[in-house]
């Protein structure tokens, strides 16, 4: 703690050399009802210090303090403890070329075979401590990368390698086209508890792309094939069980001016890849190597986040009934822009914008004993998840304008979760907001949840009032009135905010509910809690 | 232990009142079409630029994003502003961005930060995120947005003192 604070002191002080800049964010806990009998009563906070120095043009050092003091906040990885350093690195830059050396943050394509970023909500930071270099020209691009990943506060036991690369192929001015092909390479190296199999301790994957843009046109091709490896089965890995893995990710799209359409195909075979083999299935999303997350529309509102869907990539048996090898499924957006004065866009216009997603096991031959499996490439298996929303945003008049959505669900609990039970529920929300002069402004949110499954209905409801640009107050609610095995639980908060310039401090009081928390297709799970709540962000 | 909690608010609203970062730093984005394009050439050299972190699962950023739209031509006729909205959006949610600017009909520049490097040197936390500059250098940051805050956000680049 002390060196956070020392840091933090010495950046505010030296700040106005300009040389050095960064961030501070800081979100505790006072934690009244618990599950958990060690979080009864008790303060806990999550402090993270980023600092960047810029010694010249081609020379900047960054580095990153972490505090979890008194302790960490509840449901992040039991290694977060005390103070210490997440990030360093070195990094030098000139003309085309780019070296680091240290804590080393990247991308190749998509993320299928390699995304190394920060989530703090979700508890995430899979940097690789070691070096990066790359070569950029306008038409070319080449990046090689290695070292051990961050695992807690430490570093896996397992070394990662890549090596990616970018070539434009056509890129014309006069008639815009643009022609981009990519080959990314990502090597796992691990022995797993040091024990000999009959599979590789090096793991290959090997992703190929294809690009093509033009004015209103656009397609995005993507394949991975994974090398041989073994499956983790309830938590040992063994030689009768040894599976290739495979991506395949198809995305195309046509754009008009008022008009937009994405369509996206996606089959993922056995696909996860984890720096240190037994982390897959842990629930801190620690080594994780590649980014494999669900594509459903991601939502802002309460009652939309209740049986979110994680994305399918592994191979899992865990009886009989239930076998996986991965998933396979297609999403579909359209937006469209009801102009102004047009009949059904009234004096203001309206946007509307339509979401199709649905998403299944890989259809195939599965054998429980002796475990094993063989998919066809084009097969839709059990569903696991599909979703229909529409969201139209209207705007009545200059002080009055609302959102509109309305959601129908299917979430297959059995297959995604491995419980038991199918979800079909329908959400309806109506977001409106009223300025009531330059400054002040009145939102009131009102949800509904409705499903004959599980907990049955479940309504909501929000009231913002902004007093000006800087302060805000909050109330809302969400009750699961239909539940009568569990009393109608109701969750709540009210709270305030205050933003001035680049920083922003909050607080909150209330009763949260547990269940999974998704930010970017990715979830974690969070338990029910109630108690007051700090949070401190701020720039400089 | 408290008390070192509340040191460090302290420490943070001195952090608060000298907010510094005056300069641009060059990070590589991509633009829609898929061509890479420097953070710094992106940035209006003679006149002002507003950068927009957001996405587009995000609706505050939205909001935001489509009030500046509304009134970015009345402002171009006095003031030069350009208007860089920054997609924050990862691989899950990018192949949503082009169909959702062209369905809103939004005339500004849109690039994309995929793995949200410029957003972690530009040290954002959270979005939605503005920052103004004028002539490459930074004059004002602000987080969030509420509805009718574009005005406020016009005021601040009527009144610079260039």
């Amino acid at each position: 703690m002390t060196l956070l604070l020392g840091l933090l002191f010495l950046s505010v002080s030296y700040s106005q050399s300009n040389r050095i800049y960064g961030s501070f964010e800081s979100n505790a806990v006072y934690y009244q009802e618990n599950e958990e009998e060690s979080y009864q009563n008790k303060l806990a906070s999550n402090n993270y210090l980023n600092v960047k120095y810029l010694f010249n043009s081609n020379w900047n050092v960054e580095v990153q303090v972490e505090s979890y003091l008194p302790k960490r906040l509840q449901s992040y990885s039991d290694s977060f403890e005390n103070t210490h350093l997440s990030t360093l690195s070195v990094n030098y830059s000139k003309n085309n070329f780019n070296m680091s050396i240290g804590s080393i943050y990247d991308q190749f394509g998509s993320g299928l075979v390699l995304r190394t970023w920060e989530d703090r909500q979700l508890g995430i930071n899979n940097s690789i401590w070691g070096f990066k270099t790359s070569f950029d020209t306008e038409n070319f691009n080449l990046k090689l990368l290695g070292g051990w990943q961050k695992k807690g506060i430490g570093i896996s036991s397992g070394k990662i390698v890549g090596l990616d690369s970018n070539i434009t192929l056509l890129n014309s001015d006069t008639k815009y086209q643009n022609l981009i092909f990519g080959l990314s390479y990502v090597g796992r190296f691990e022995m797993p508890h040091y024990v000999s199999y009959d599979f590789n301790d090096l793991t290959n994957l090997f992703s190929a792309r294809l690009d093509y843009f033009s004015d209103k046109f656009y397609l995005e091709y993507e394949q991975v094939i994974k090398s041989e490896d073994g499956i983790i089965q309830f938590g040992s890995i063994s030689n009768e069980f040894v599976k290739k893995g495979s991506a395949h990710s198809l995305n195309l799209g046509i754009t008009e001016t008022g008009f937009g359409l994405d369509m996206t195909f996606r089959r993922l075979e056995n696909m996860p890849l984890f720096s240190d083999r037994f982390e897959q299935g842990e629930i801190y999303n620690e080594s994780n190597v590649n980014y494999l997350p669900a594509l459903t529309k991601q939502h802002d509102y309460q009652l939309a986040n209740i049986n979110v869907y994680e994305s399918q990539p592994n191979v899992s048996f865990p009886d009989p009934e239930l076998m996986k090898s991965g998933e396979i499924g297609y999403q579909f957006d359209l937006y469209y822009d009801l102009k102004k004065g047009s009949t059904v866009g009234g004096k203001y216009g309206s946007k509307v914008s339509l979401n199709i997603s649905s998403w299944y096991n890989l259809k195939g031959q599965y054998t429980y004993y002796p475990s094993d499996y063989d998919t066809d490439f084009i097969g839709f298996g059990e569903k696991y998840f599909s979703e229909q929303s529409i969201e139209i945003r209207k705007k009545w008049s200059n002080k009055f304008d609302n959102i509109f959505l309305f959601i129908n669900k299917y979430y297959n609990k059995r297959f995604v979760e491995e419980k038991s039970g199918e979800i079909n529920s329908q959400i309806l929300v109506i977001d409106n907001t009223l300025k009531l002069n330059n400054k002040k402004s009145l939102r009131v949110e009102i949800q509904h949840l409705s499903t004959k499954d599980d907990k049955k209905n479940w309504y909501g409801y929000g009231l913002e009032y902004n007093f000006n640009y800087n302060l805000s107050t909050y109330y809302n609610t969400i009750v699961n009135y239909e539940n009568l095995d569990d009393d109608k639980p109701a969750f709540y908060s009210i709270g305030a905010s205050y933003n001035k310039n680049a920083s922003r401090f909050s607080v909150s009081y209330g009763k949260q509910r547990g269940g999974l928390l998704c930010y970017g297709g990715i979830c974690r799970y969070i338990p029910e809690f109630k108690g007051i709540s700090f949070s401190i962000n701020t720039s400089f | 232990m408290i008390k070192k909690f509340t040191f460090s608010l302290i420490l943070c609203l001195l952090a608060y009142t000298s907010s510094s970062q005056k300069f641009i730093p060059e990070i590589g984005l991509t633009t829609l079409n898929g061509e890479s394009i420097k953070s710094v050439e992106a940035i209006n050299q003679e006149g002002f630029t507003i950068i927009s972190f957001w996405a587009t699962w995000c609706i505050p950023c939205i909001n935001e994003l489509d009030a500046i739209n509304e009134v970015i031509s009345d402002w171009n006729k006095k003031e030069d502003i350009t208007v860089l909205a920054i997609s924050t959006d990862d691989s899950r949610s990018k192949k949503r961005v082009r169909p959702l600017i062209n369905g809103k009909n939004w005339i500004f520049d849109v690039l994309s930060d995929t793995n949200q490097e410029f957003k972690r040197a530009m040290g954002v936390v959270g979005i939605p995120h503005t920052i103004v500059t004028y002539k490459s250098e930074i004059i004002h940051r602000r987080i969030g947005y509420t509805p009718g805050e574009e005005e406020d956000l016009f005021e601040v680049i009527s009144n610079y003192k260039k």
